[in-house]
């Protein structure tokens, strides 16, 4: 499985918050040939994988779809496009970056800034609010373009970086789909120990609301959230984040449950896949802290891959991290018991 | 020429390495037989053009070839690399680009000091240079100094969209615009000579324009510039300096010179008398080539033609293509009536 055109594949399609459709069509044709059956429902991706039986586990792989970005909230009297956030934003990487407005075309936009040449020295890092969006069109032009509501994505497309790294917007939660896909991929044909359902959610970046709504149908009896985790940058602090190329992080949390986390570990030893420890005092900021109150309690684990610069339009990612990140679930579907 | 105009802003050339741009620009000159051309000692290329007549009045117009961008200044032990600015570029518009590193243009992207480990205060302040890195991925030791090493330009990715009805956003932008206006009048006949002069490092201090002008020695000198226009959001009369869509900008006077009073009332009536759209700027802000050229040896009437271009010295320079056909419009009339009517002081 090429990897690399796979990440290709599902960053270059949209999905802010809320308006995963791009995103999703994507996911139901990458997620078909490896499901009994593959389905949309209220926005989720579901795949299912076997037959649920009793004594079997019921597992659930889930990935969120949507990526941060803007929603429209008004065009100004002269020609400008105002935005609200869609998941939390790092507003210093905003100014003169790349746009698409998804109104009823695609329309291509810059975020306004000042130039050096006419600043007066006050400047600061602007709030989403203060941020305006230059589409070149006037507002007569936009009003019959854009309306209120709108997604704003990043246009950032993915590059290849040195060695196994690539840069692009949006590989939070793409990879984090990548590594669930190529798990697939690994496990085609053989005969497990559970059955699986594949989730890939909406809304994640707002509310969990995808990941709440899809395990309460699913009613998995363990699930593990498959997401991205600060990885070690420069100026960093290591003690706090992942180191890239080390493998997929292993959550360790007391809202997690200890036997998936050990069994998790114990799949990864077992199958000599690097992997690093992810240690959290509570919530874990992933869809895992929705599965794990669903109906009556859920056992639920997190495995996440390395990411810099997270919820900026310029994330960046080591493809083999996706890849042992892949190898793991593989190895956790093989032998996972019940919990 | 949008063309030209596109290709030139897809180039990479920081100032003191300008080598894609001129090779471009030789590229086009090579097909034509009323050109000659040298390139000087600090890279600049400067074209003599045969018009039908010999001219009344030399006269250099130019344009620079360099765009703003970056330059490893050291090789970090966790396999990043510190950067400084390559003319007035903000931080603020470096953090979060793709860029493209060295002659073999490989990817890279800037960072930083991780959000998460900001305090609210950190939060709000402005990225400054020297917590900017580039960031390739994670090299082995050995690979390092192979990939960038110190003084390796760093580019902002080629990035030429079309946008709106009529308008275009790119990097170099400034001062593509000018090579591209200047290009185009290389490439129709001329009615008098004239010397084109593709500069390089305008941008850290107007350093090929201050060696060329003194070679050339022209009498009169036309700059094709890229200049800030600010008519945006909120923006409201004079604090627009400058607005898309409203022609060439002709300044009177700018951080860099005092412009030649006759040249910037004969650029206005030509374009009165030709309905073409013209304005000047509503702030003292900002300089190019002119800066240098004006001064030189013992003087030159210099004037100014710029395409108001807003997001000035970002890899998000946005222009209206209407400007760009109107300043084309301008120039060869401009020209006409500096040799025809202008006289010699």
């Amino acid at each position: 499985m090429d990897l690399l055109n796979l990440l290709e594949q599902l960053t270059a399609a949209s999905g802010v918050s809320g308006s995963e459709n791009s995103i999703a069509a994507v996911a139901q044709e990458l997620l078909t040939p490896y499901c009994d059956t593959v389905e949309q429902r209220q926005g989720n991706v579901i795949g299912i994988l076997g037959e649920r039986q009793s004594g079997k586990p019921h597992v659930l792989l889930d990935a969120h779809m949507d990526q941060v970005g803007f929603l429209v909230t008004a065009i100004t009297e002269d020609g400008f496009v105002r935005v609200g956030n869609a998941g939390g934003l790092d507003c210093r990487f905003m100014p003169a970056q790349r746009v698409v407005i998804h109104g009823k075309q695609d329309i291509a936009g810059v975020i306004c800034c000042m130039p050096p040449h006419l600043q007066n020295g006050e400047e600061h890092v602007l709030s989403v609010t203060e941020l305006a969006i230059d589409t070149g069109y006037t507002k007569e032009e936009l009003e019959q373009l854009v309306e209120a509501g709108d997604t704003v994505s990043f246009d950032m497309p993915l590059v290849p970086l040195q060695s196994d790294f690539v840069c692009s917007r949006s590989l939070d939660d793409r990879c984090g789909m990548a590594s669930i896909l190529y798990a697939l991929f690994l496990i085609q044909g053989e005969e497990l120990p559970c059955s699986c359902s594949i989730l890939f959610s909406t809304q994640e970046e707002t509310s969990e609301r995808g990941a709440t709504i899809g395990a309460y149908d699913i009613e998995p009896d363990i699930a593990l959230a498959v997401d991205v985790t600060f990885a070690l940058e420069h100026n960093g602090d290591a003690t706090k984040c992942g180191s890239m190329g080390k493998g997929p992080m292993i959550g360790i949390s007391p809202s997690l449950s200890r036997k998936v986390t050990d069994d998790l570990i114990a799949a990864a030893d077992a199958e000599k896949i690097a992997w690093q420890p992810e240690v959290m005092s509570g919530r874990t900021g992933t869809n895992a802290d929705c599965f794990s109150v669903t109906k009556g309690g859920v056992c639920a684990g997190t495995v996440s891959i390395p990411l810099r610069y997270m919820h900026t339009p310029a994330e960046v990612i080591q493809i083999s991290d996706v890849k042992k990140n892949g190898e793991l679930l593989a190895a956790y579907l093989r032998r996972c018991g019940t919990c | 020429m949008l063309n030209h105009f596109e290709t030139l802003c897809n180039l990479c050339a920081s100032s003191g390495d300008e080598s894609e741009v001129r090779n471009y620009i030789l590229s086009v000159l090579r097909e034509r037989k009323d050109v000659t051309w040298e390139i000087d000692p600090l890279g600049s290329l400067l074209v003599q053009k045969q018009g039908k007549k010999r001219a009344p009045h030399k006269l250099m117009i130019s344009a620079h070839m360099d765009e703003v961008g970056m330059i490893v200044t050291h090789v970090n032990s966790d396999s990043t690399y510190c950067l400084e600015a390559v003319g007035g570029v903000d931080a603020s518009v470096a953090l979060g680009r793709q860029v493209l590193v060295g002659e073999e243009h490989l990817h890279g992207v800037i960072g930083t000091k991780p959000v998460h480990l900001l305090s609210a205060d950190e939060k709000k302040k402005l990225p400054k240079w020297d917590e900017l890195v580039l960031d390739m991925g994670i090299l082995p030791e050995a690979e390092r100094r192979t990939a960038a090493r110190e003084g390796t330009y760093v580019y902002f990715a080629p990035n030429f969209t079309r946008m709106g009805k009529s308008r275009v956003c790119s990097k170099a932008i400034d001062d593509r615009a000018g090579c591209a206006m200047l290009l185009h009048l290389l490439e129709q006949e001329a009615p008098y000579d004239f010397t084109a002069a593709f500069l390089v490092q305008e941008e850290i201090g107007l350093r090929g324009a201050k060696a060329a002008a003194y070679t050339v020695n022209p009498e009169f000198a036309l700059v094709l510039e890229a200049t800030t226009a600010a008519d945006i959001a909120g923006a409201e009369g004079d604090a627009k300096v400058c607005s898309l869509g409203e022609g060439p900008v002709i300044s009177f006077m700018d951080r860099g010179a005092i412009y030649d009073k006759e040249l910037y009332r004969l650029a206005f009536s030509i374009c009165e008398k030709n309905k073409i759209p013209c304005q000047t700027k509503s702030r003292i802000a900002g300089g190019n080539d002119s800066g240098a050229i004006h001064a030189s040896r013992g003087g030159v009437r210099t004037l100014a033609i710029s395409l108001p271009c807003r997001y000035l010295h970002s890899p998000s320079c946005l222009a209206d293509l209407k400007d760009l056909d109107a300043c084309t419009a301008l120039l060869p009339l401009l020209i006409k009536s500096i040799m025809e009517e202008v006289s010699s002081i």
